[in-house]
């Protein structure tokens, strides 16, 4: 039986030990890891507390990330509860196996410290690796801040382990921005964190030797699309579990989470879309522009990026007032425009308001998103809005050194 | 902080602080983030001895990380034997050695970390470690006499 | 907000003496954040370390401040970092040296139309006779209560003990001392 660690009411913890704590106390089976800054201290304080009695569980020291992945995929076989963290390159090495690990519907919680993706090699926070993630069948939620990197894994096991959804789930935080930065944290007692993540109920588990399985088959043109297609409608039903979950850590905690998050939306003019740590920082500018000029600015944050909103997005953008909306990704898109401005796009042109988007790539590799430079963007959606028409090119570059960097223009005139 | 000059085939070191190069904008820098090592045509660079070379901006030997400094080593010719052990053990090449004799220590590139006292072998040592801010002609004349070996 | 900029060098304890602060200061019912940022660093480069306080939870996520408050840990750090930078007309400077604060003022052009703003404390020497090494990061916070008046000696020396339970009693004991000295001898 593991110890109960002692915790206070309030605590300061950065996101990586926030996210440690939580996988504690959900009495992970096996933590199979190859550690990688940002995220190395999550896995080595589940080591820490394997080996000081926190938790009964095992943790598997591998040779890679693939590696990693692939031992969390065969102890979920076997029926264990698993998880484990990584970021960047680690992550990307994992890729292959992710999509094994949710095509054999295997509720894993994989935490995600984001950071960016090499070349050049750079060990800070954007969303690069997350981006990677998002077609490989994996429920993706996003914490914004160190509370929100404890609280989510503990309804990402829930969310993920639910008989209906039976899926693994990442739960994010921006590499440094988060994970490295100490704030209050009000974590829960072992025992009503326990409760709240509830026992694991394996399926069709490999150590079940009364009835033998075999996992991993191979399928080809016959049968591989039906399976393709069941997962996927797992995927997207999985939001009204999600619901569900995000309600019951309410009703324990108080802390509510939607799959998206809508500050200010209701009299908004423009607003601005982004994921992430920034995203708390643009709901400070965008108060403070309120009262400094009156602009009035709201903001969207997709707390679930897969399955990817789409019916929440186009409701908090369905605002009679909105006129211009201005969608923020921290990842290089290699030859598009942001995933999150196509994404968010489609859902608004189901819109009756149908505002005007438009894009900016920010902070790769860390670059610091900065007040000034919110409110900046929001003032210029306010002259898109007066002016009637995109002012500026539809994808532009925030907070980058050099000529001014954009691509495409308004064809409306 | 740059101390260049003090020892032979220093000549070009410590131009700048790590980091503190000119920091352009997406149209200047360099395709491929590829660093050239030197200007100018390199073919005979292995001939070439330090100070005779023409280092690139990016190259980490204009770059002087002196400042990381708490405690630096300091050198006493008068008790070298030319052992070659420090210039084999430091970790930052900061061991300036021609033709199998010590000259001296780079102080822009050395960090201050004590490995070749660690592993010189003479008695007294020929390097120890002193303050940043203590001059080398003070520490020298401070430099403790041959121990006795205990019986 | 009560924001805070530390200028320390990786080894000294920058992220843990703004992690100790600020686990202090949230047990009195605050809202903290403690960050720093340092590169691929190696012990002994430059870095900044950051504290934000408030009786509000704190969103802004940016790095930059505009610090109420700049420590220099490392002395040398006082002539070749930009302490003043991103200053405001009543950011107070709690300065690690060994010199008098006329003499470092002296020495350092941009502190010079602040010196009513200044103080200076030597927590090299307090942390090597109490601790036994150059450990600035604790002595530093004595030094700050005594300019703040942010809380009394004595509740941030109970608290501090809490925060460094982990370590045995006579470390603990030594950054009491080296605490309670940087408070009496900041000028």
């Amino acid at each position: 039986m593991a110890k109960e660690f002692e915790l206070n009411e309030v605590e300061v913890w950065d996101g990586n030990y926030a996210a440690s704590q939580a996988l504690r106390q959900a009495q992970i089976d096996v933590v199979a890891a190859y550690p990688i800054t940002p995220s190395t201290p999550i896995v080595e304080g589940y080591g820490a507390y394997v080996a000081n009695g926190y938790v009964d569980g095992e943790f598997v020291m591998v040779e890679s990330e693939h590696a990693a992945m692939s031992g969390c995929v065969g102890a979920a076989a076997a029926g264990g509860r698993v998880a484990t963290a990584t970021s960047s390159q680690g992550f990307a090495l994992m890729t292959e196996v992710l999509y094994q690990a949710s095509g054999m519907r295997l509720p894993i919680v994989l935490t995600v410290v984001n950071r960016a993706l090499a070349s050049p090699l750079n060990v800070r926070g954007d969303h690069s690796d997350m981006y990677l993630g998002r077609d490989s069948g994996w429920i993706q939620i996003d914490a914004f801040n160190a509370q929100e990197a404890y609280d989510l894994p503990l309804c990402a096991f829930r969310i993920g382990e639910h008989l209906d959804v039976r899926l693994p789930v990442m739960v994010h935080q921006d590499g440094f921005t988060t994970s490295h930065k100490a704030q209050n944290v009000y974590p829960l007692k072992d025992d009503v964190a326990y409760k709240f993540v509830g026992d694991y109920v394996p399926v069709d588990e490999m150590l079940d030797f009364t009835r033998p399985v075999t996992h991993g088959a191979q399928t080809e043109e016959d049968w591989h699309y039906e399976h393709k297609a069941k997962q996927h409608k797992a995927i997207m039903d999985s939001k009204t579990v999600i619901d569900e979950v995000f309600e019951d850590f309410k009703k324990l905690t108080g802390r509510e989470y939607k799959r998206v998050e809508t500050y200010m939306m209701e009299d908004a003019e423009v607003a601005l879309v982004l994921l992430g740590s920034s995203v708390e920082t643009a709901v400070l500018a965008a108060k403070q522009l309120r009262e400094e000029e009156g602009i009035k600015v709201g903001v969207v944050a997709p707390r679930c990026f897969r399955p990817f909103p789409y019916d929440l997005v186009r409701e908090a953008l369905d605002v009679p007032t909105l006129k211009a909306v201005c969608c923020l990704d921290k990842s290089s898109p290699g030859g598009a425009m942001g995933a999150l401005f196509n994404e968010v796009s489609a859902a608004a042109y189901t819109t009756s308001s149908r505002p005007m988007i438009t894009n900016y790539i920010y902070g790769l590799g860390g670059r610091d998103f900065a007040m000034d430079e919110a409110k900046r963007i929001m003032k210029e959606q306010k002259a898109h809005a007066d002016a009637g028409h995109i002012t500026t090119n539809i994808q532009q570059f925030s907070g980058l050194r050099g000529p001014k960097l954009g691509f495409y223009e308004t064809r409306r005139s | 902080m740059s101390m260049t000059g003090s020892v032979p085939g220093t000549d070009n070191r410590g131009i700048r602080e790590l980091g503190a190069e000119e920091k352009v904008g997406w149209d200047q820098v360099q395709q491929g983030v590829v660093l050239p090592s030197f200007e100018g045509d390199a073919a005979d660079i292995a001939h070439q001895k330090a100070e005779e070379r023409h280092y690139a901006d990016f190259n980490s030997y204009t770059a002087t990380v002196a400042s990381w400094r708490v405690l630096k080593p300091v050198y006493n010719r008068d008790i070298c034997i030319d052992c070659q052990n420090c210039w084999v053990w430091c970790p930052d090449t900061s061991i300036i050695s021609r033709d199998k004799q010590m000259l001296g220590i780079d102080y822009d590139h050395c960090k201050g970390c004590g490995v070749c006292v660690e592993v010189c072998p003479t008695n007294p040592k020929s390097l120890l470690m002193f303050n940043e801010a203590e001059e080398n002609e003070e520490a020298l004349s401070e430099w403790p006499q041959k121990e006795k070996k205990a019986k | 907000m009560v924001e805070i900029r530390w200028h320390s060098r990786a080894g000294q304890g920058a992220v843990t003496g703004a992690k100790g602060l600020g686990t202090v200061v949230a047990t009195t019912g605050k809202q903290v954040q403690a960050y720093a940022l340092y590169g691929s660093a190696k012990r002994g480069a430059a870095m900044n370390a950051y504290n934000r306080i408030d009786d509000e939870p704190i969103t802004n996520q940016e790095t930059k401040m505009y610090p109420d408050y700049v420590f220099v840990i490392d002395p040398a750090l006082a002539f070749s970092d930009d302490i003043t930078k991103n200053d405001k007309p009543d950011t107070q400077y709690i300065i690690t040296t060994h010199l008098s604060k006329e003499d470092l003022i002296a020495q350092i052009p941009a502190l010079q139309d602040k010196a009513d703003r200044v103080h200076v404390v030597d927590c090299m020497q307090i942390s090597l006779d109490t601790i036994g090494r150059a450990m600035p990061n604790t002595p530093i916070l004595g030094a700050f209560m005594k300019i703040s008046k942010m809380y009394d000696l004595d509740f941030f020396l109970e608290n501090m003990k809490k925060v460094l339970s982990k370590f045995p009693q006579k470390i603990i004991d030594a950054n009491m001392e080296a605490i309670t000295r940087a408070y009496n001898e900041v000028k």
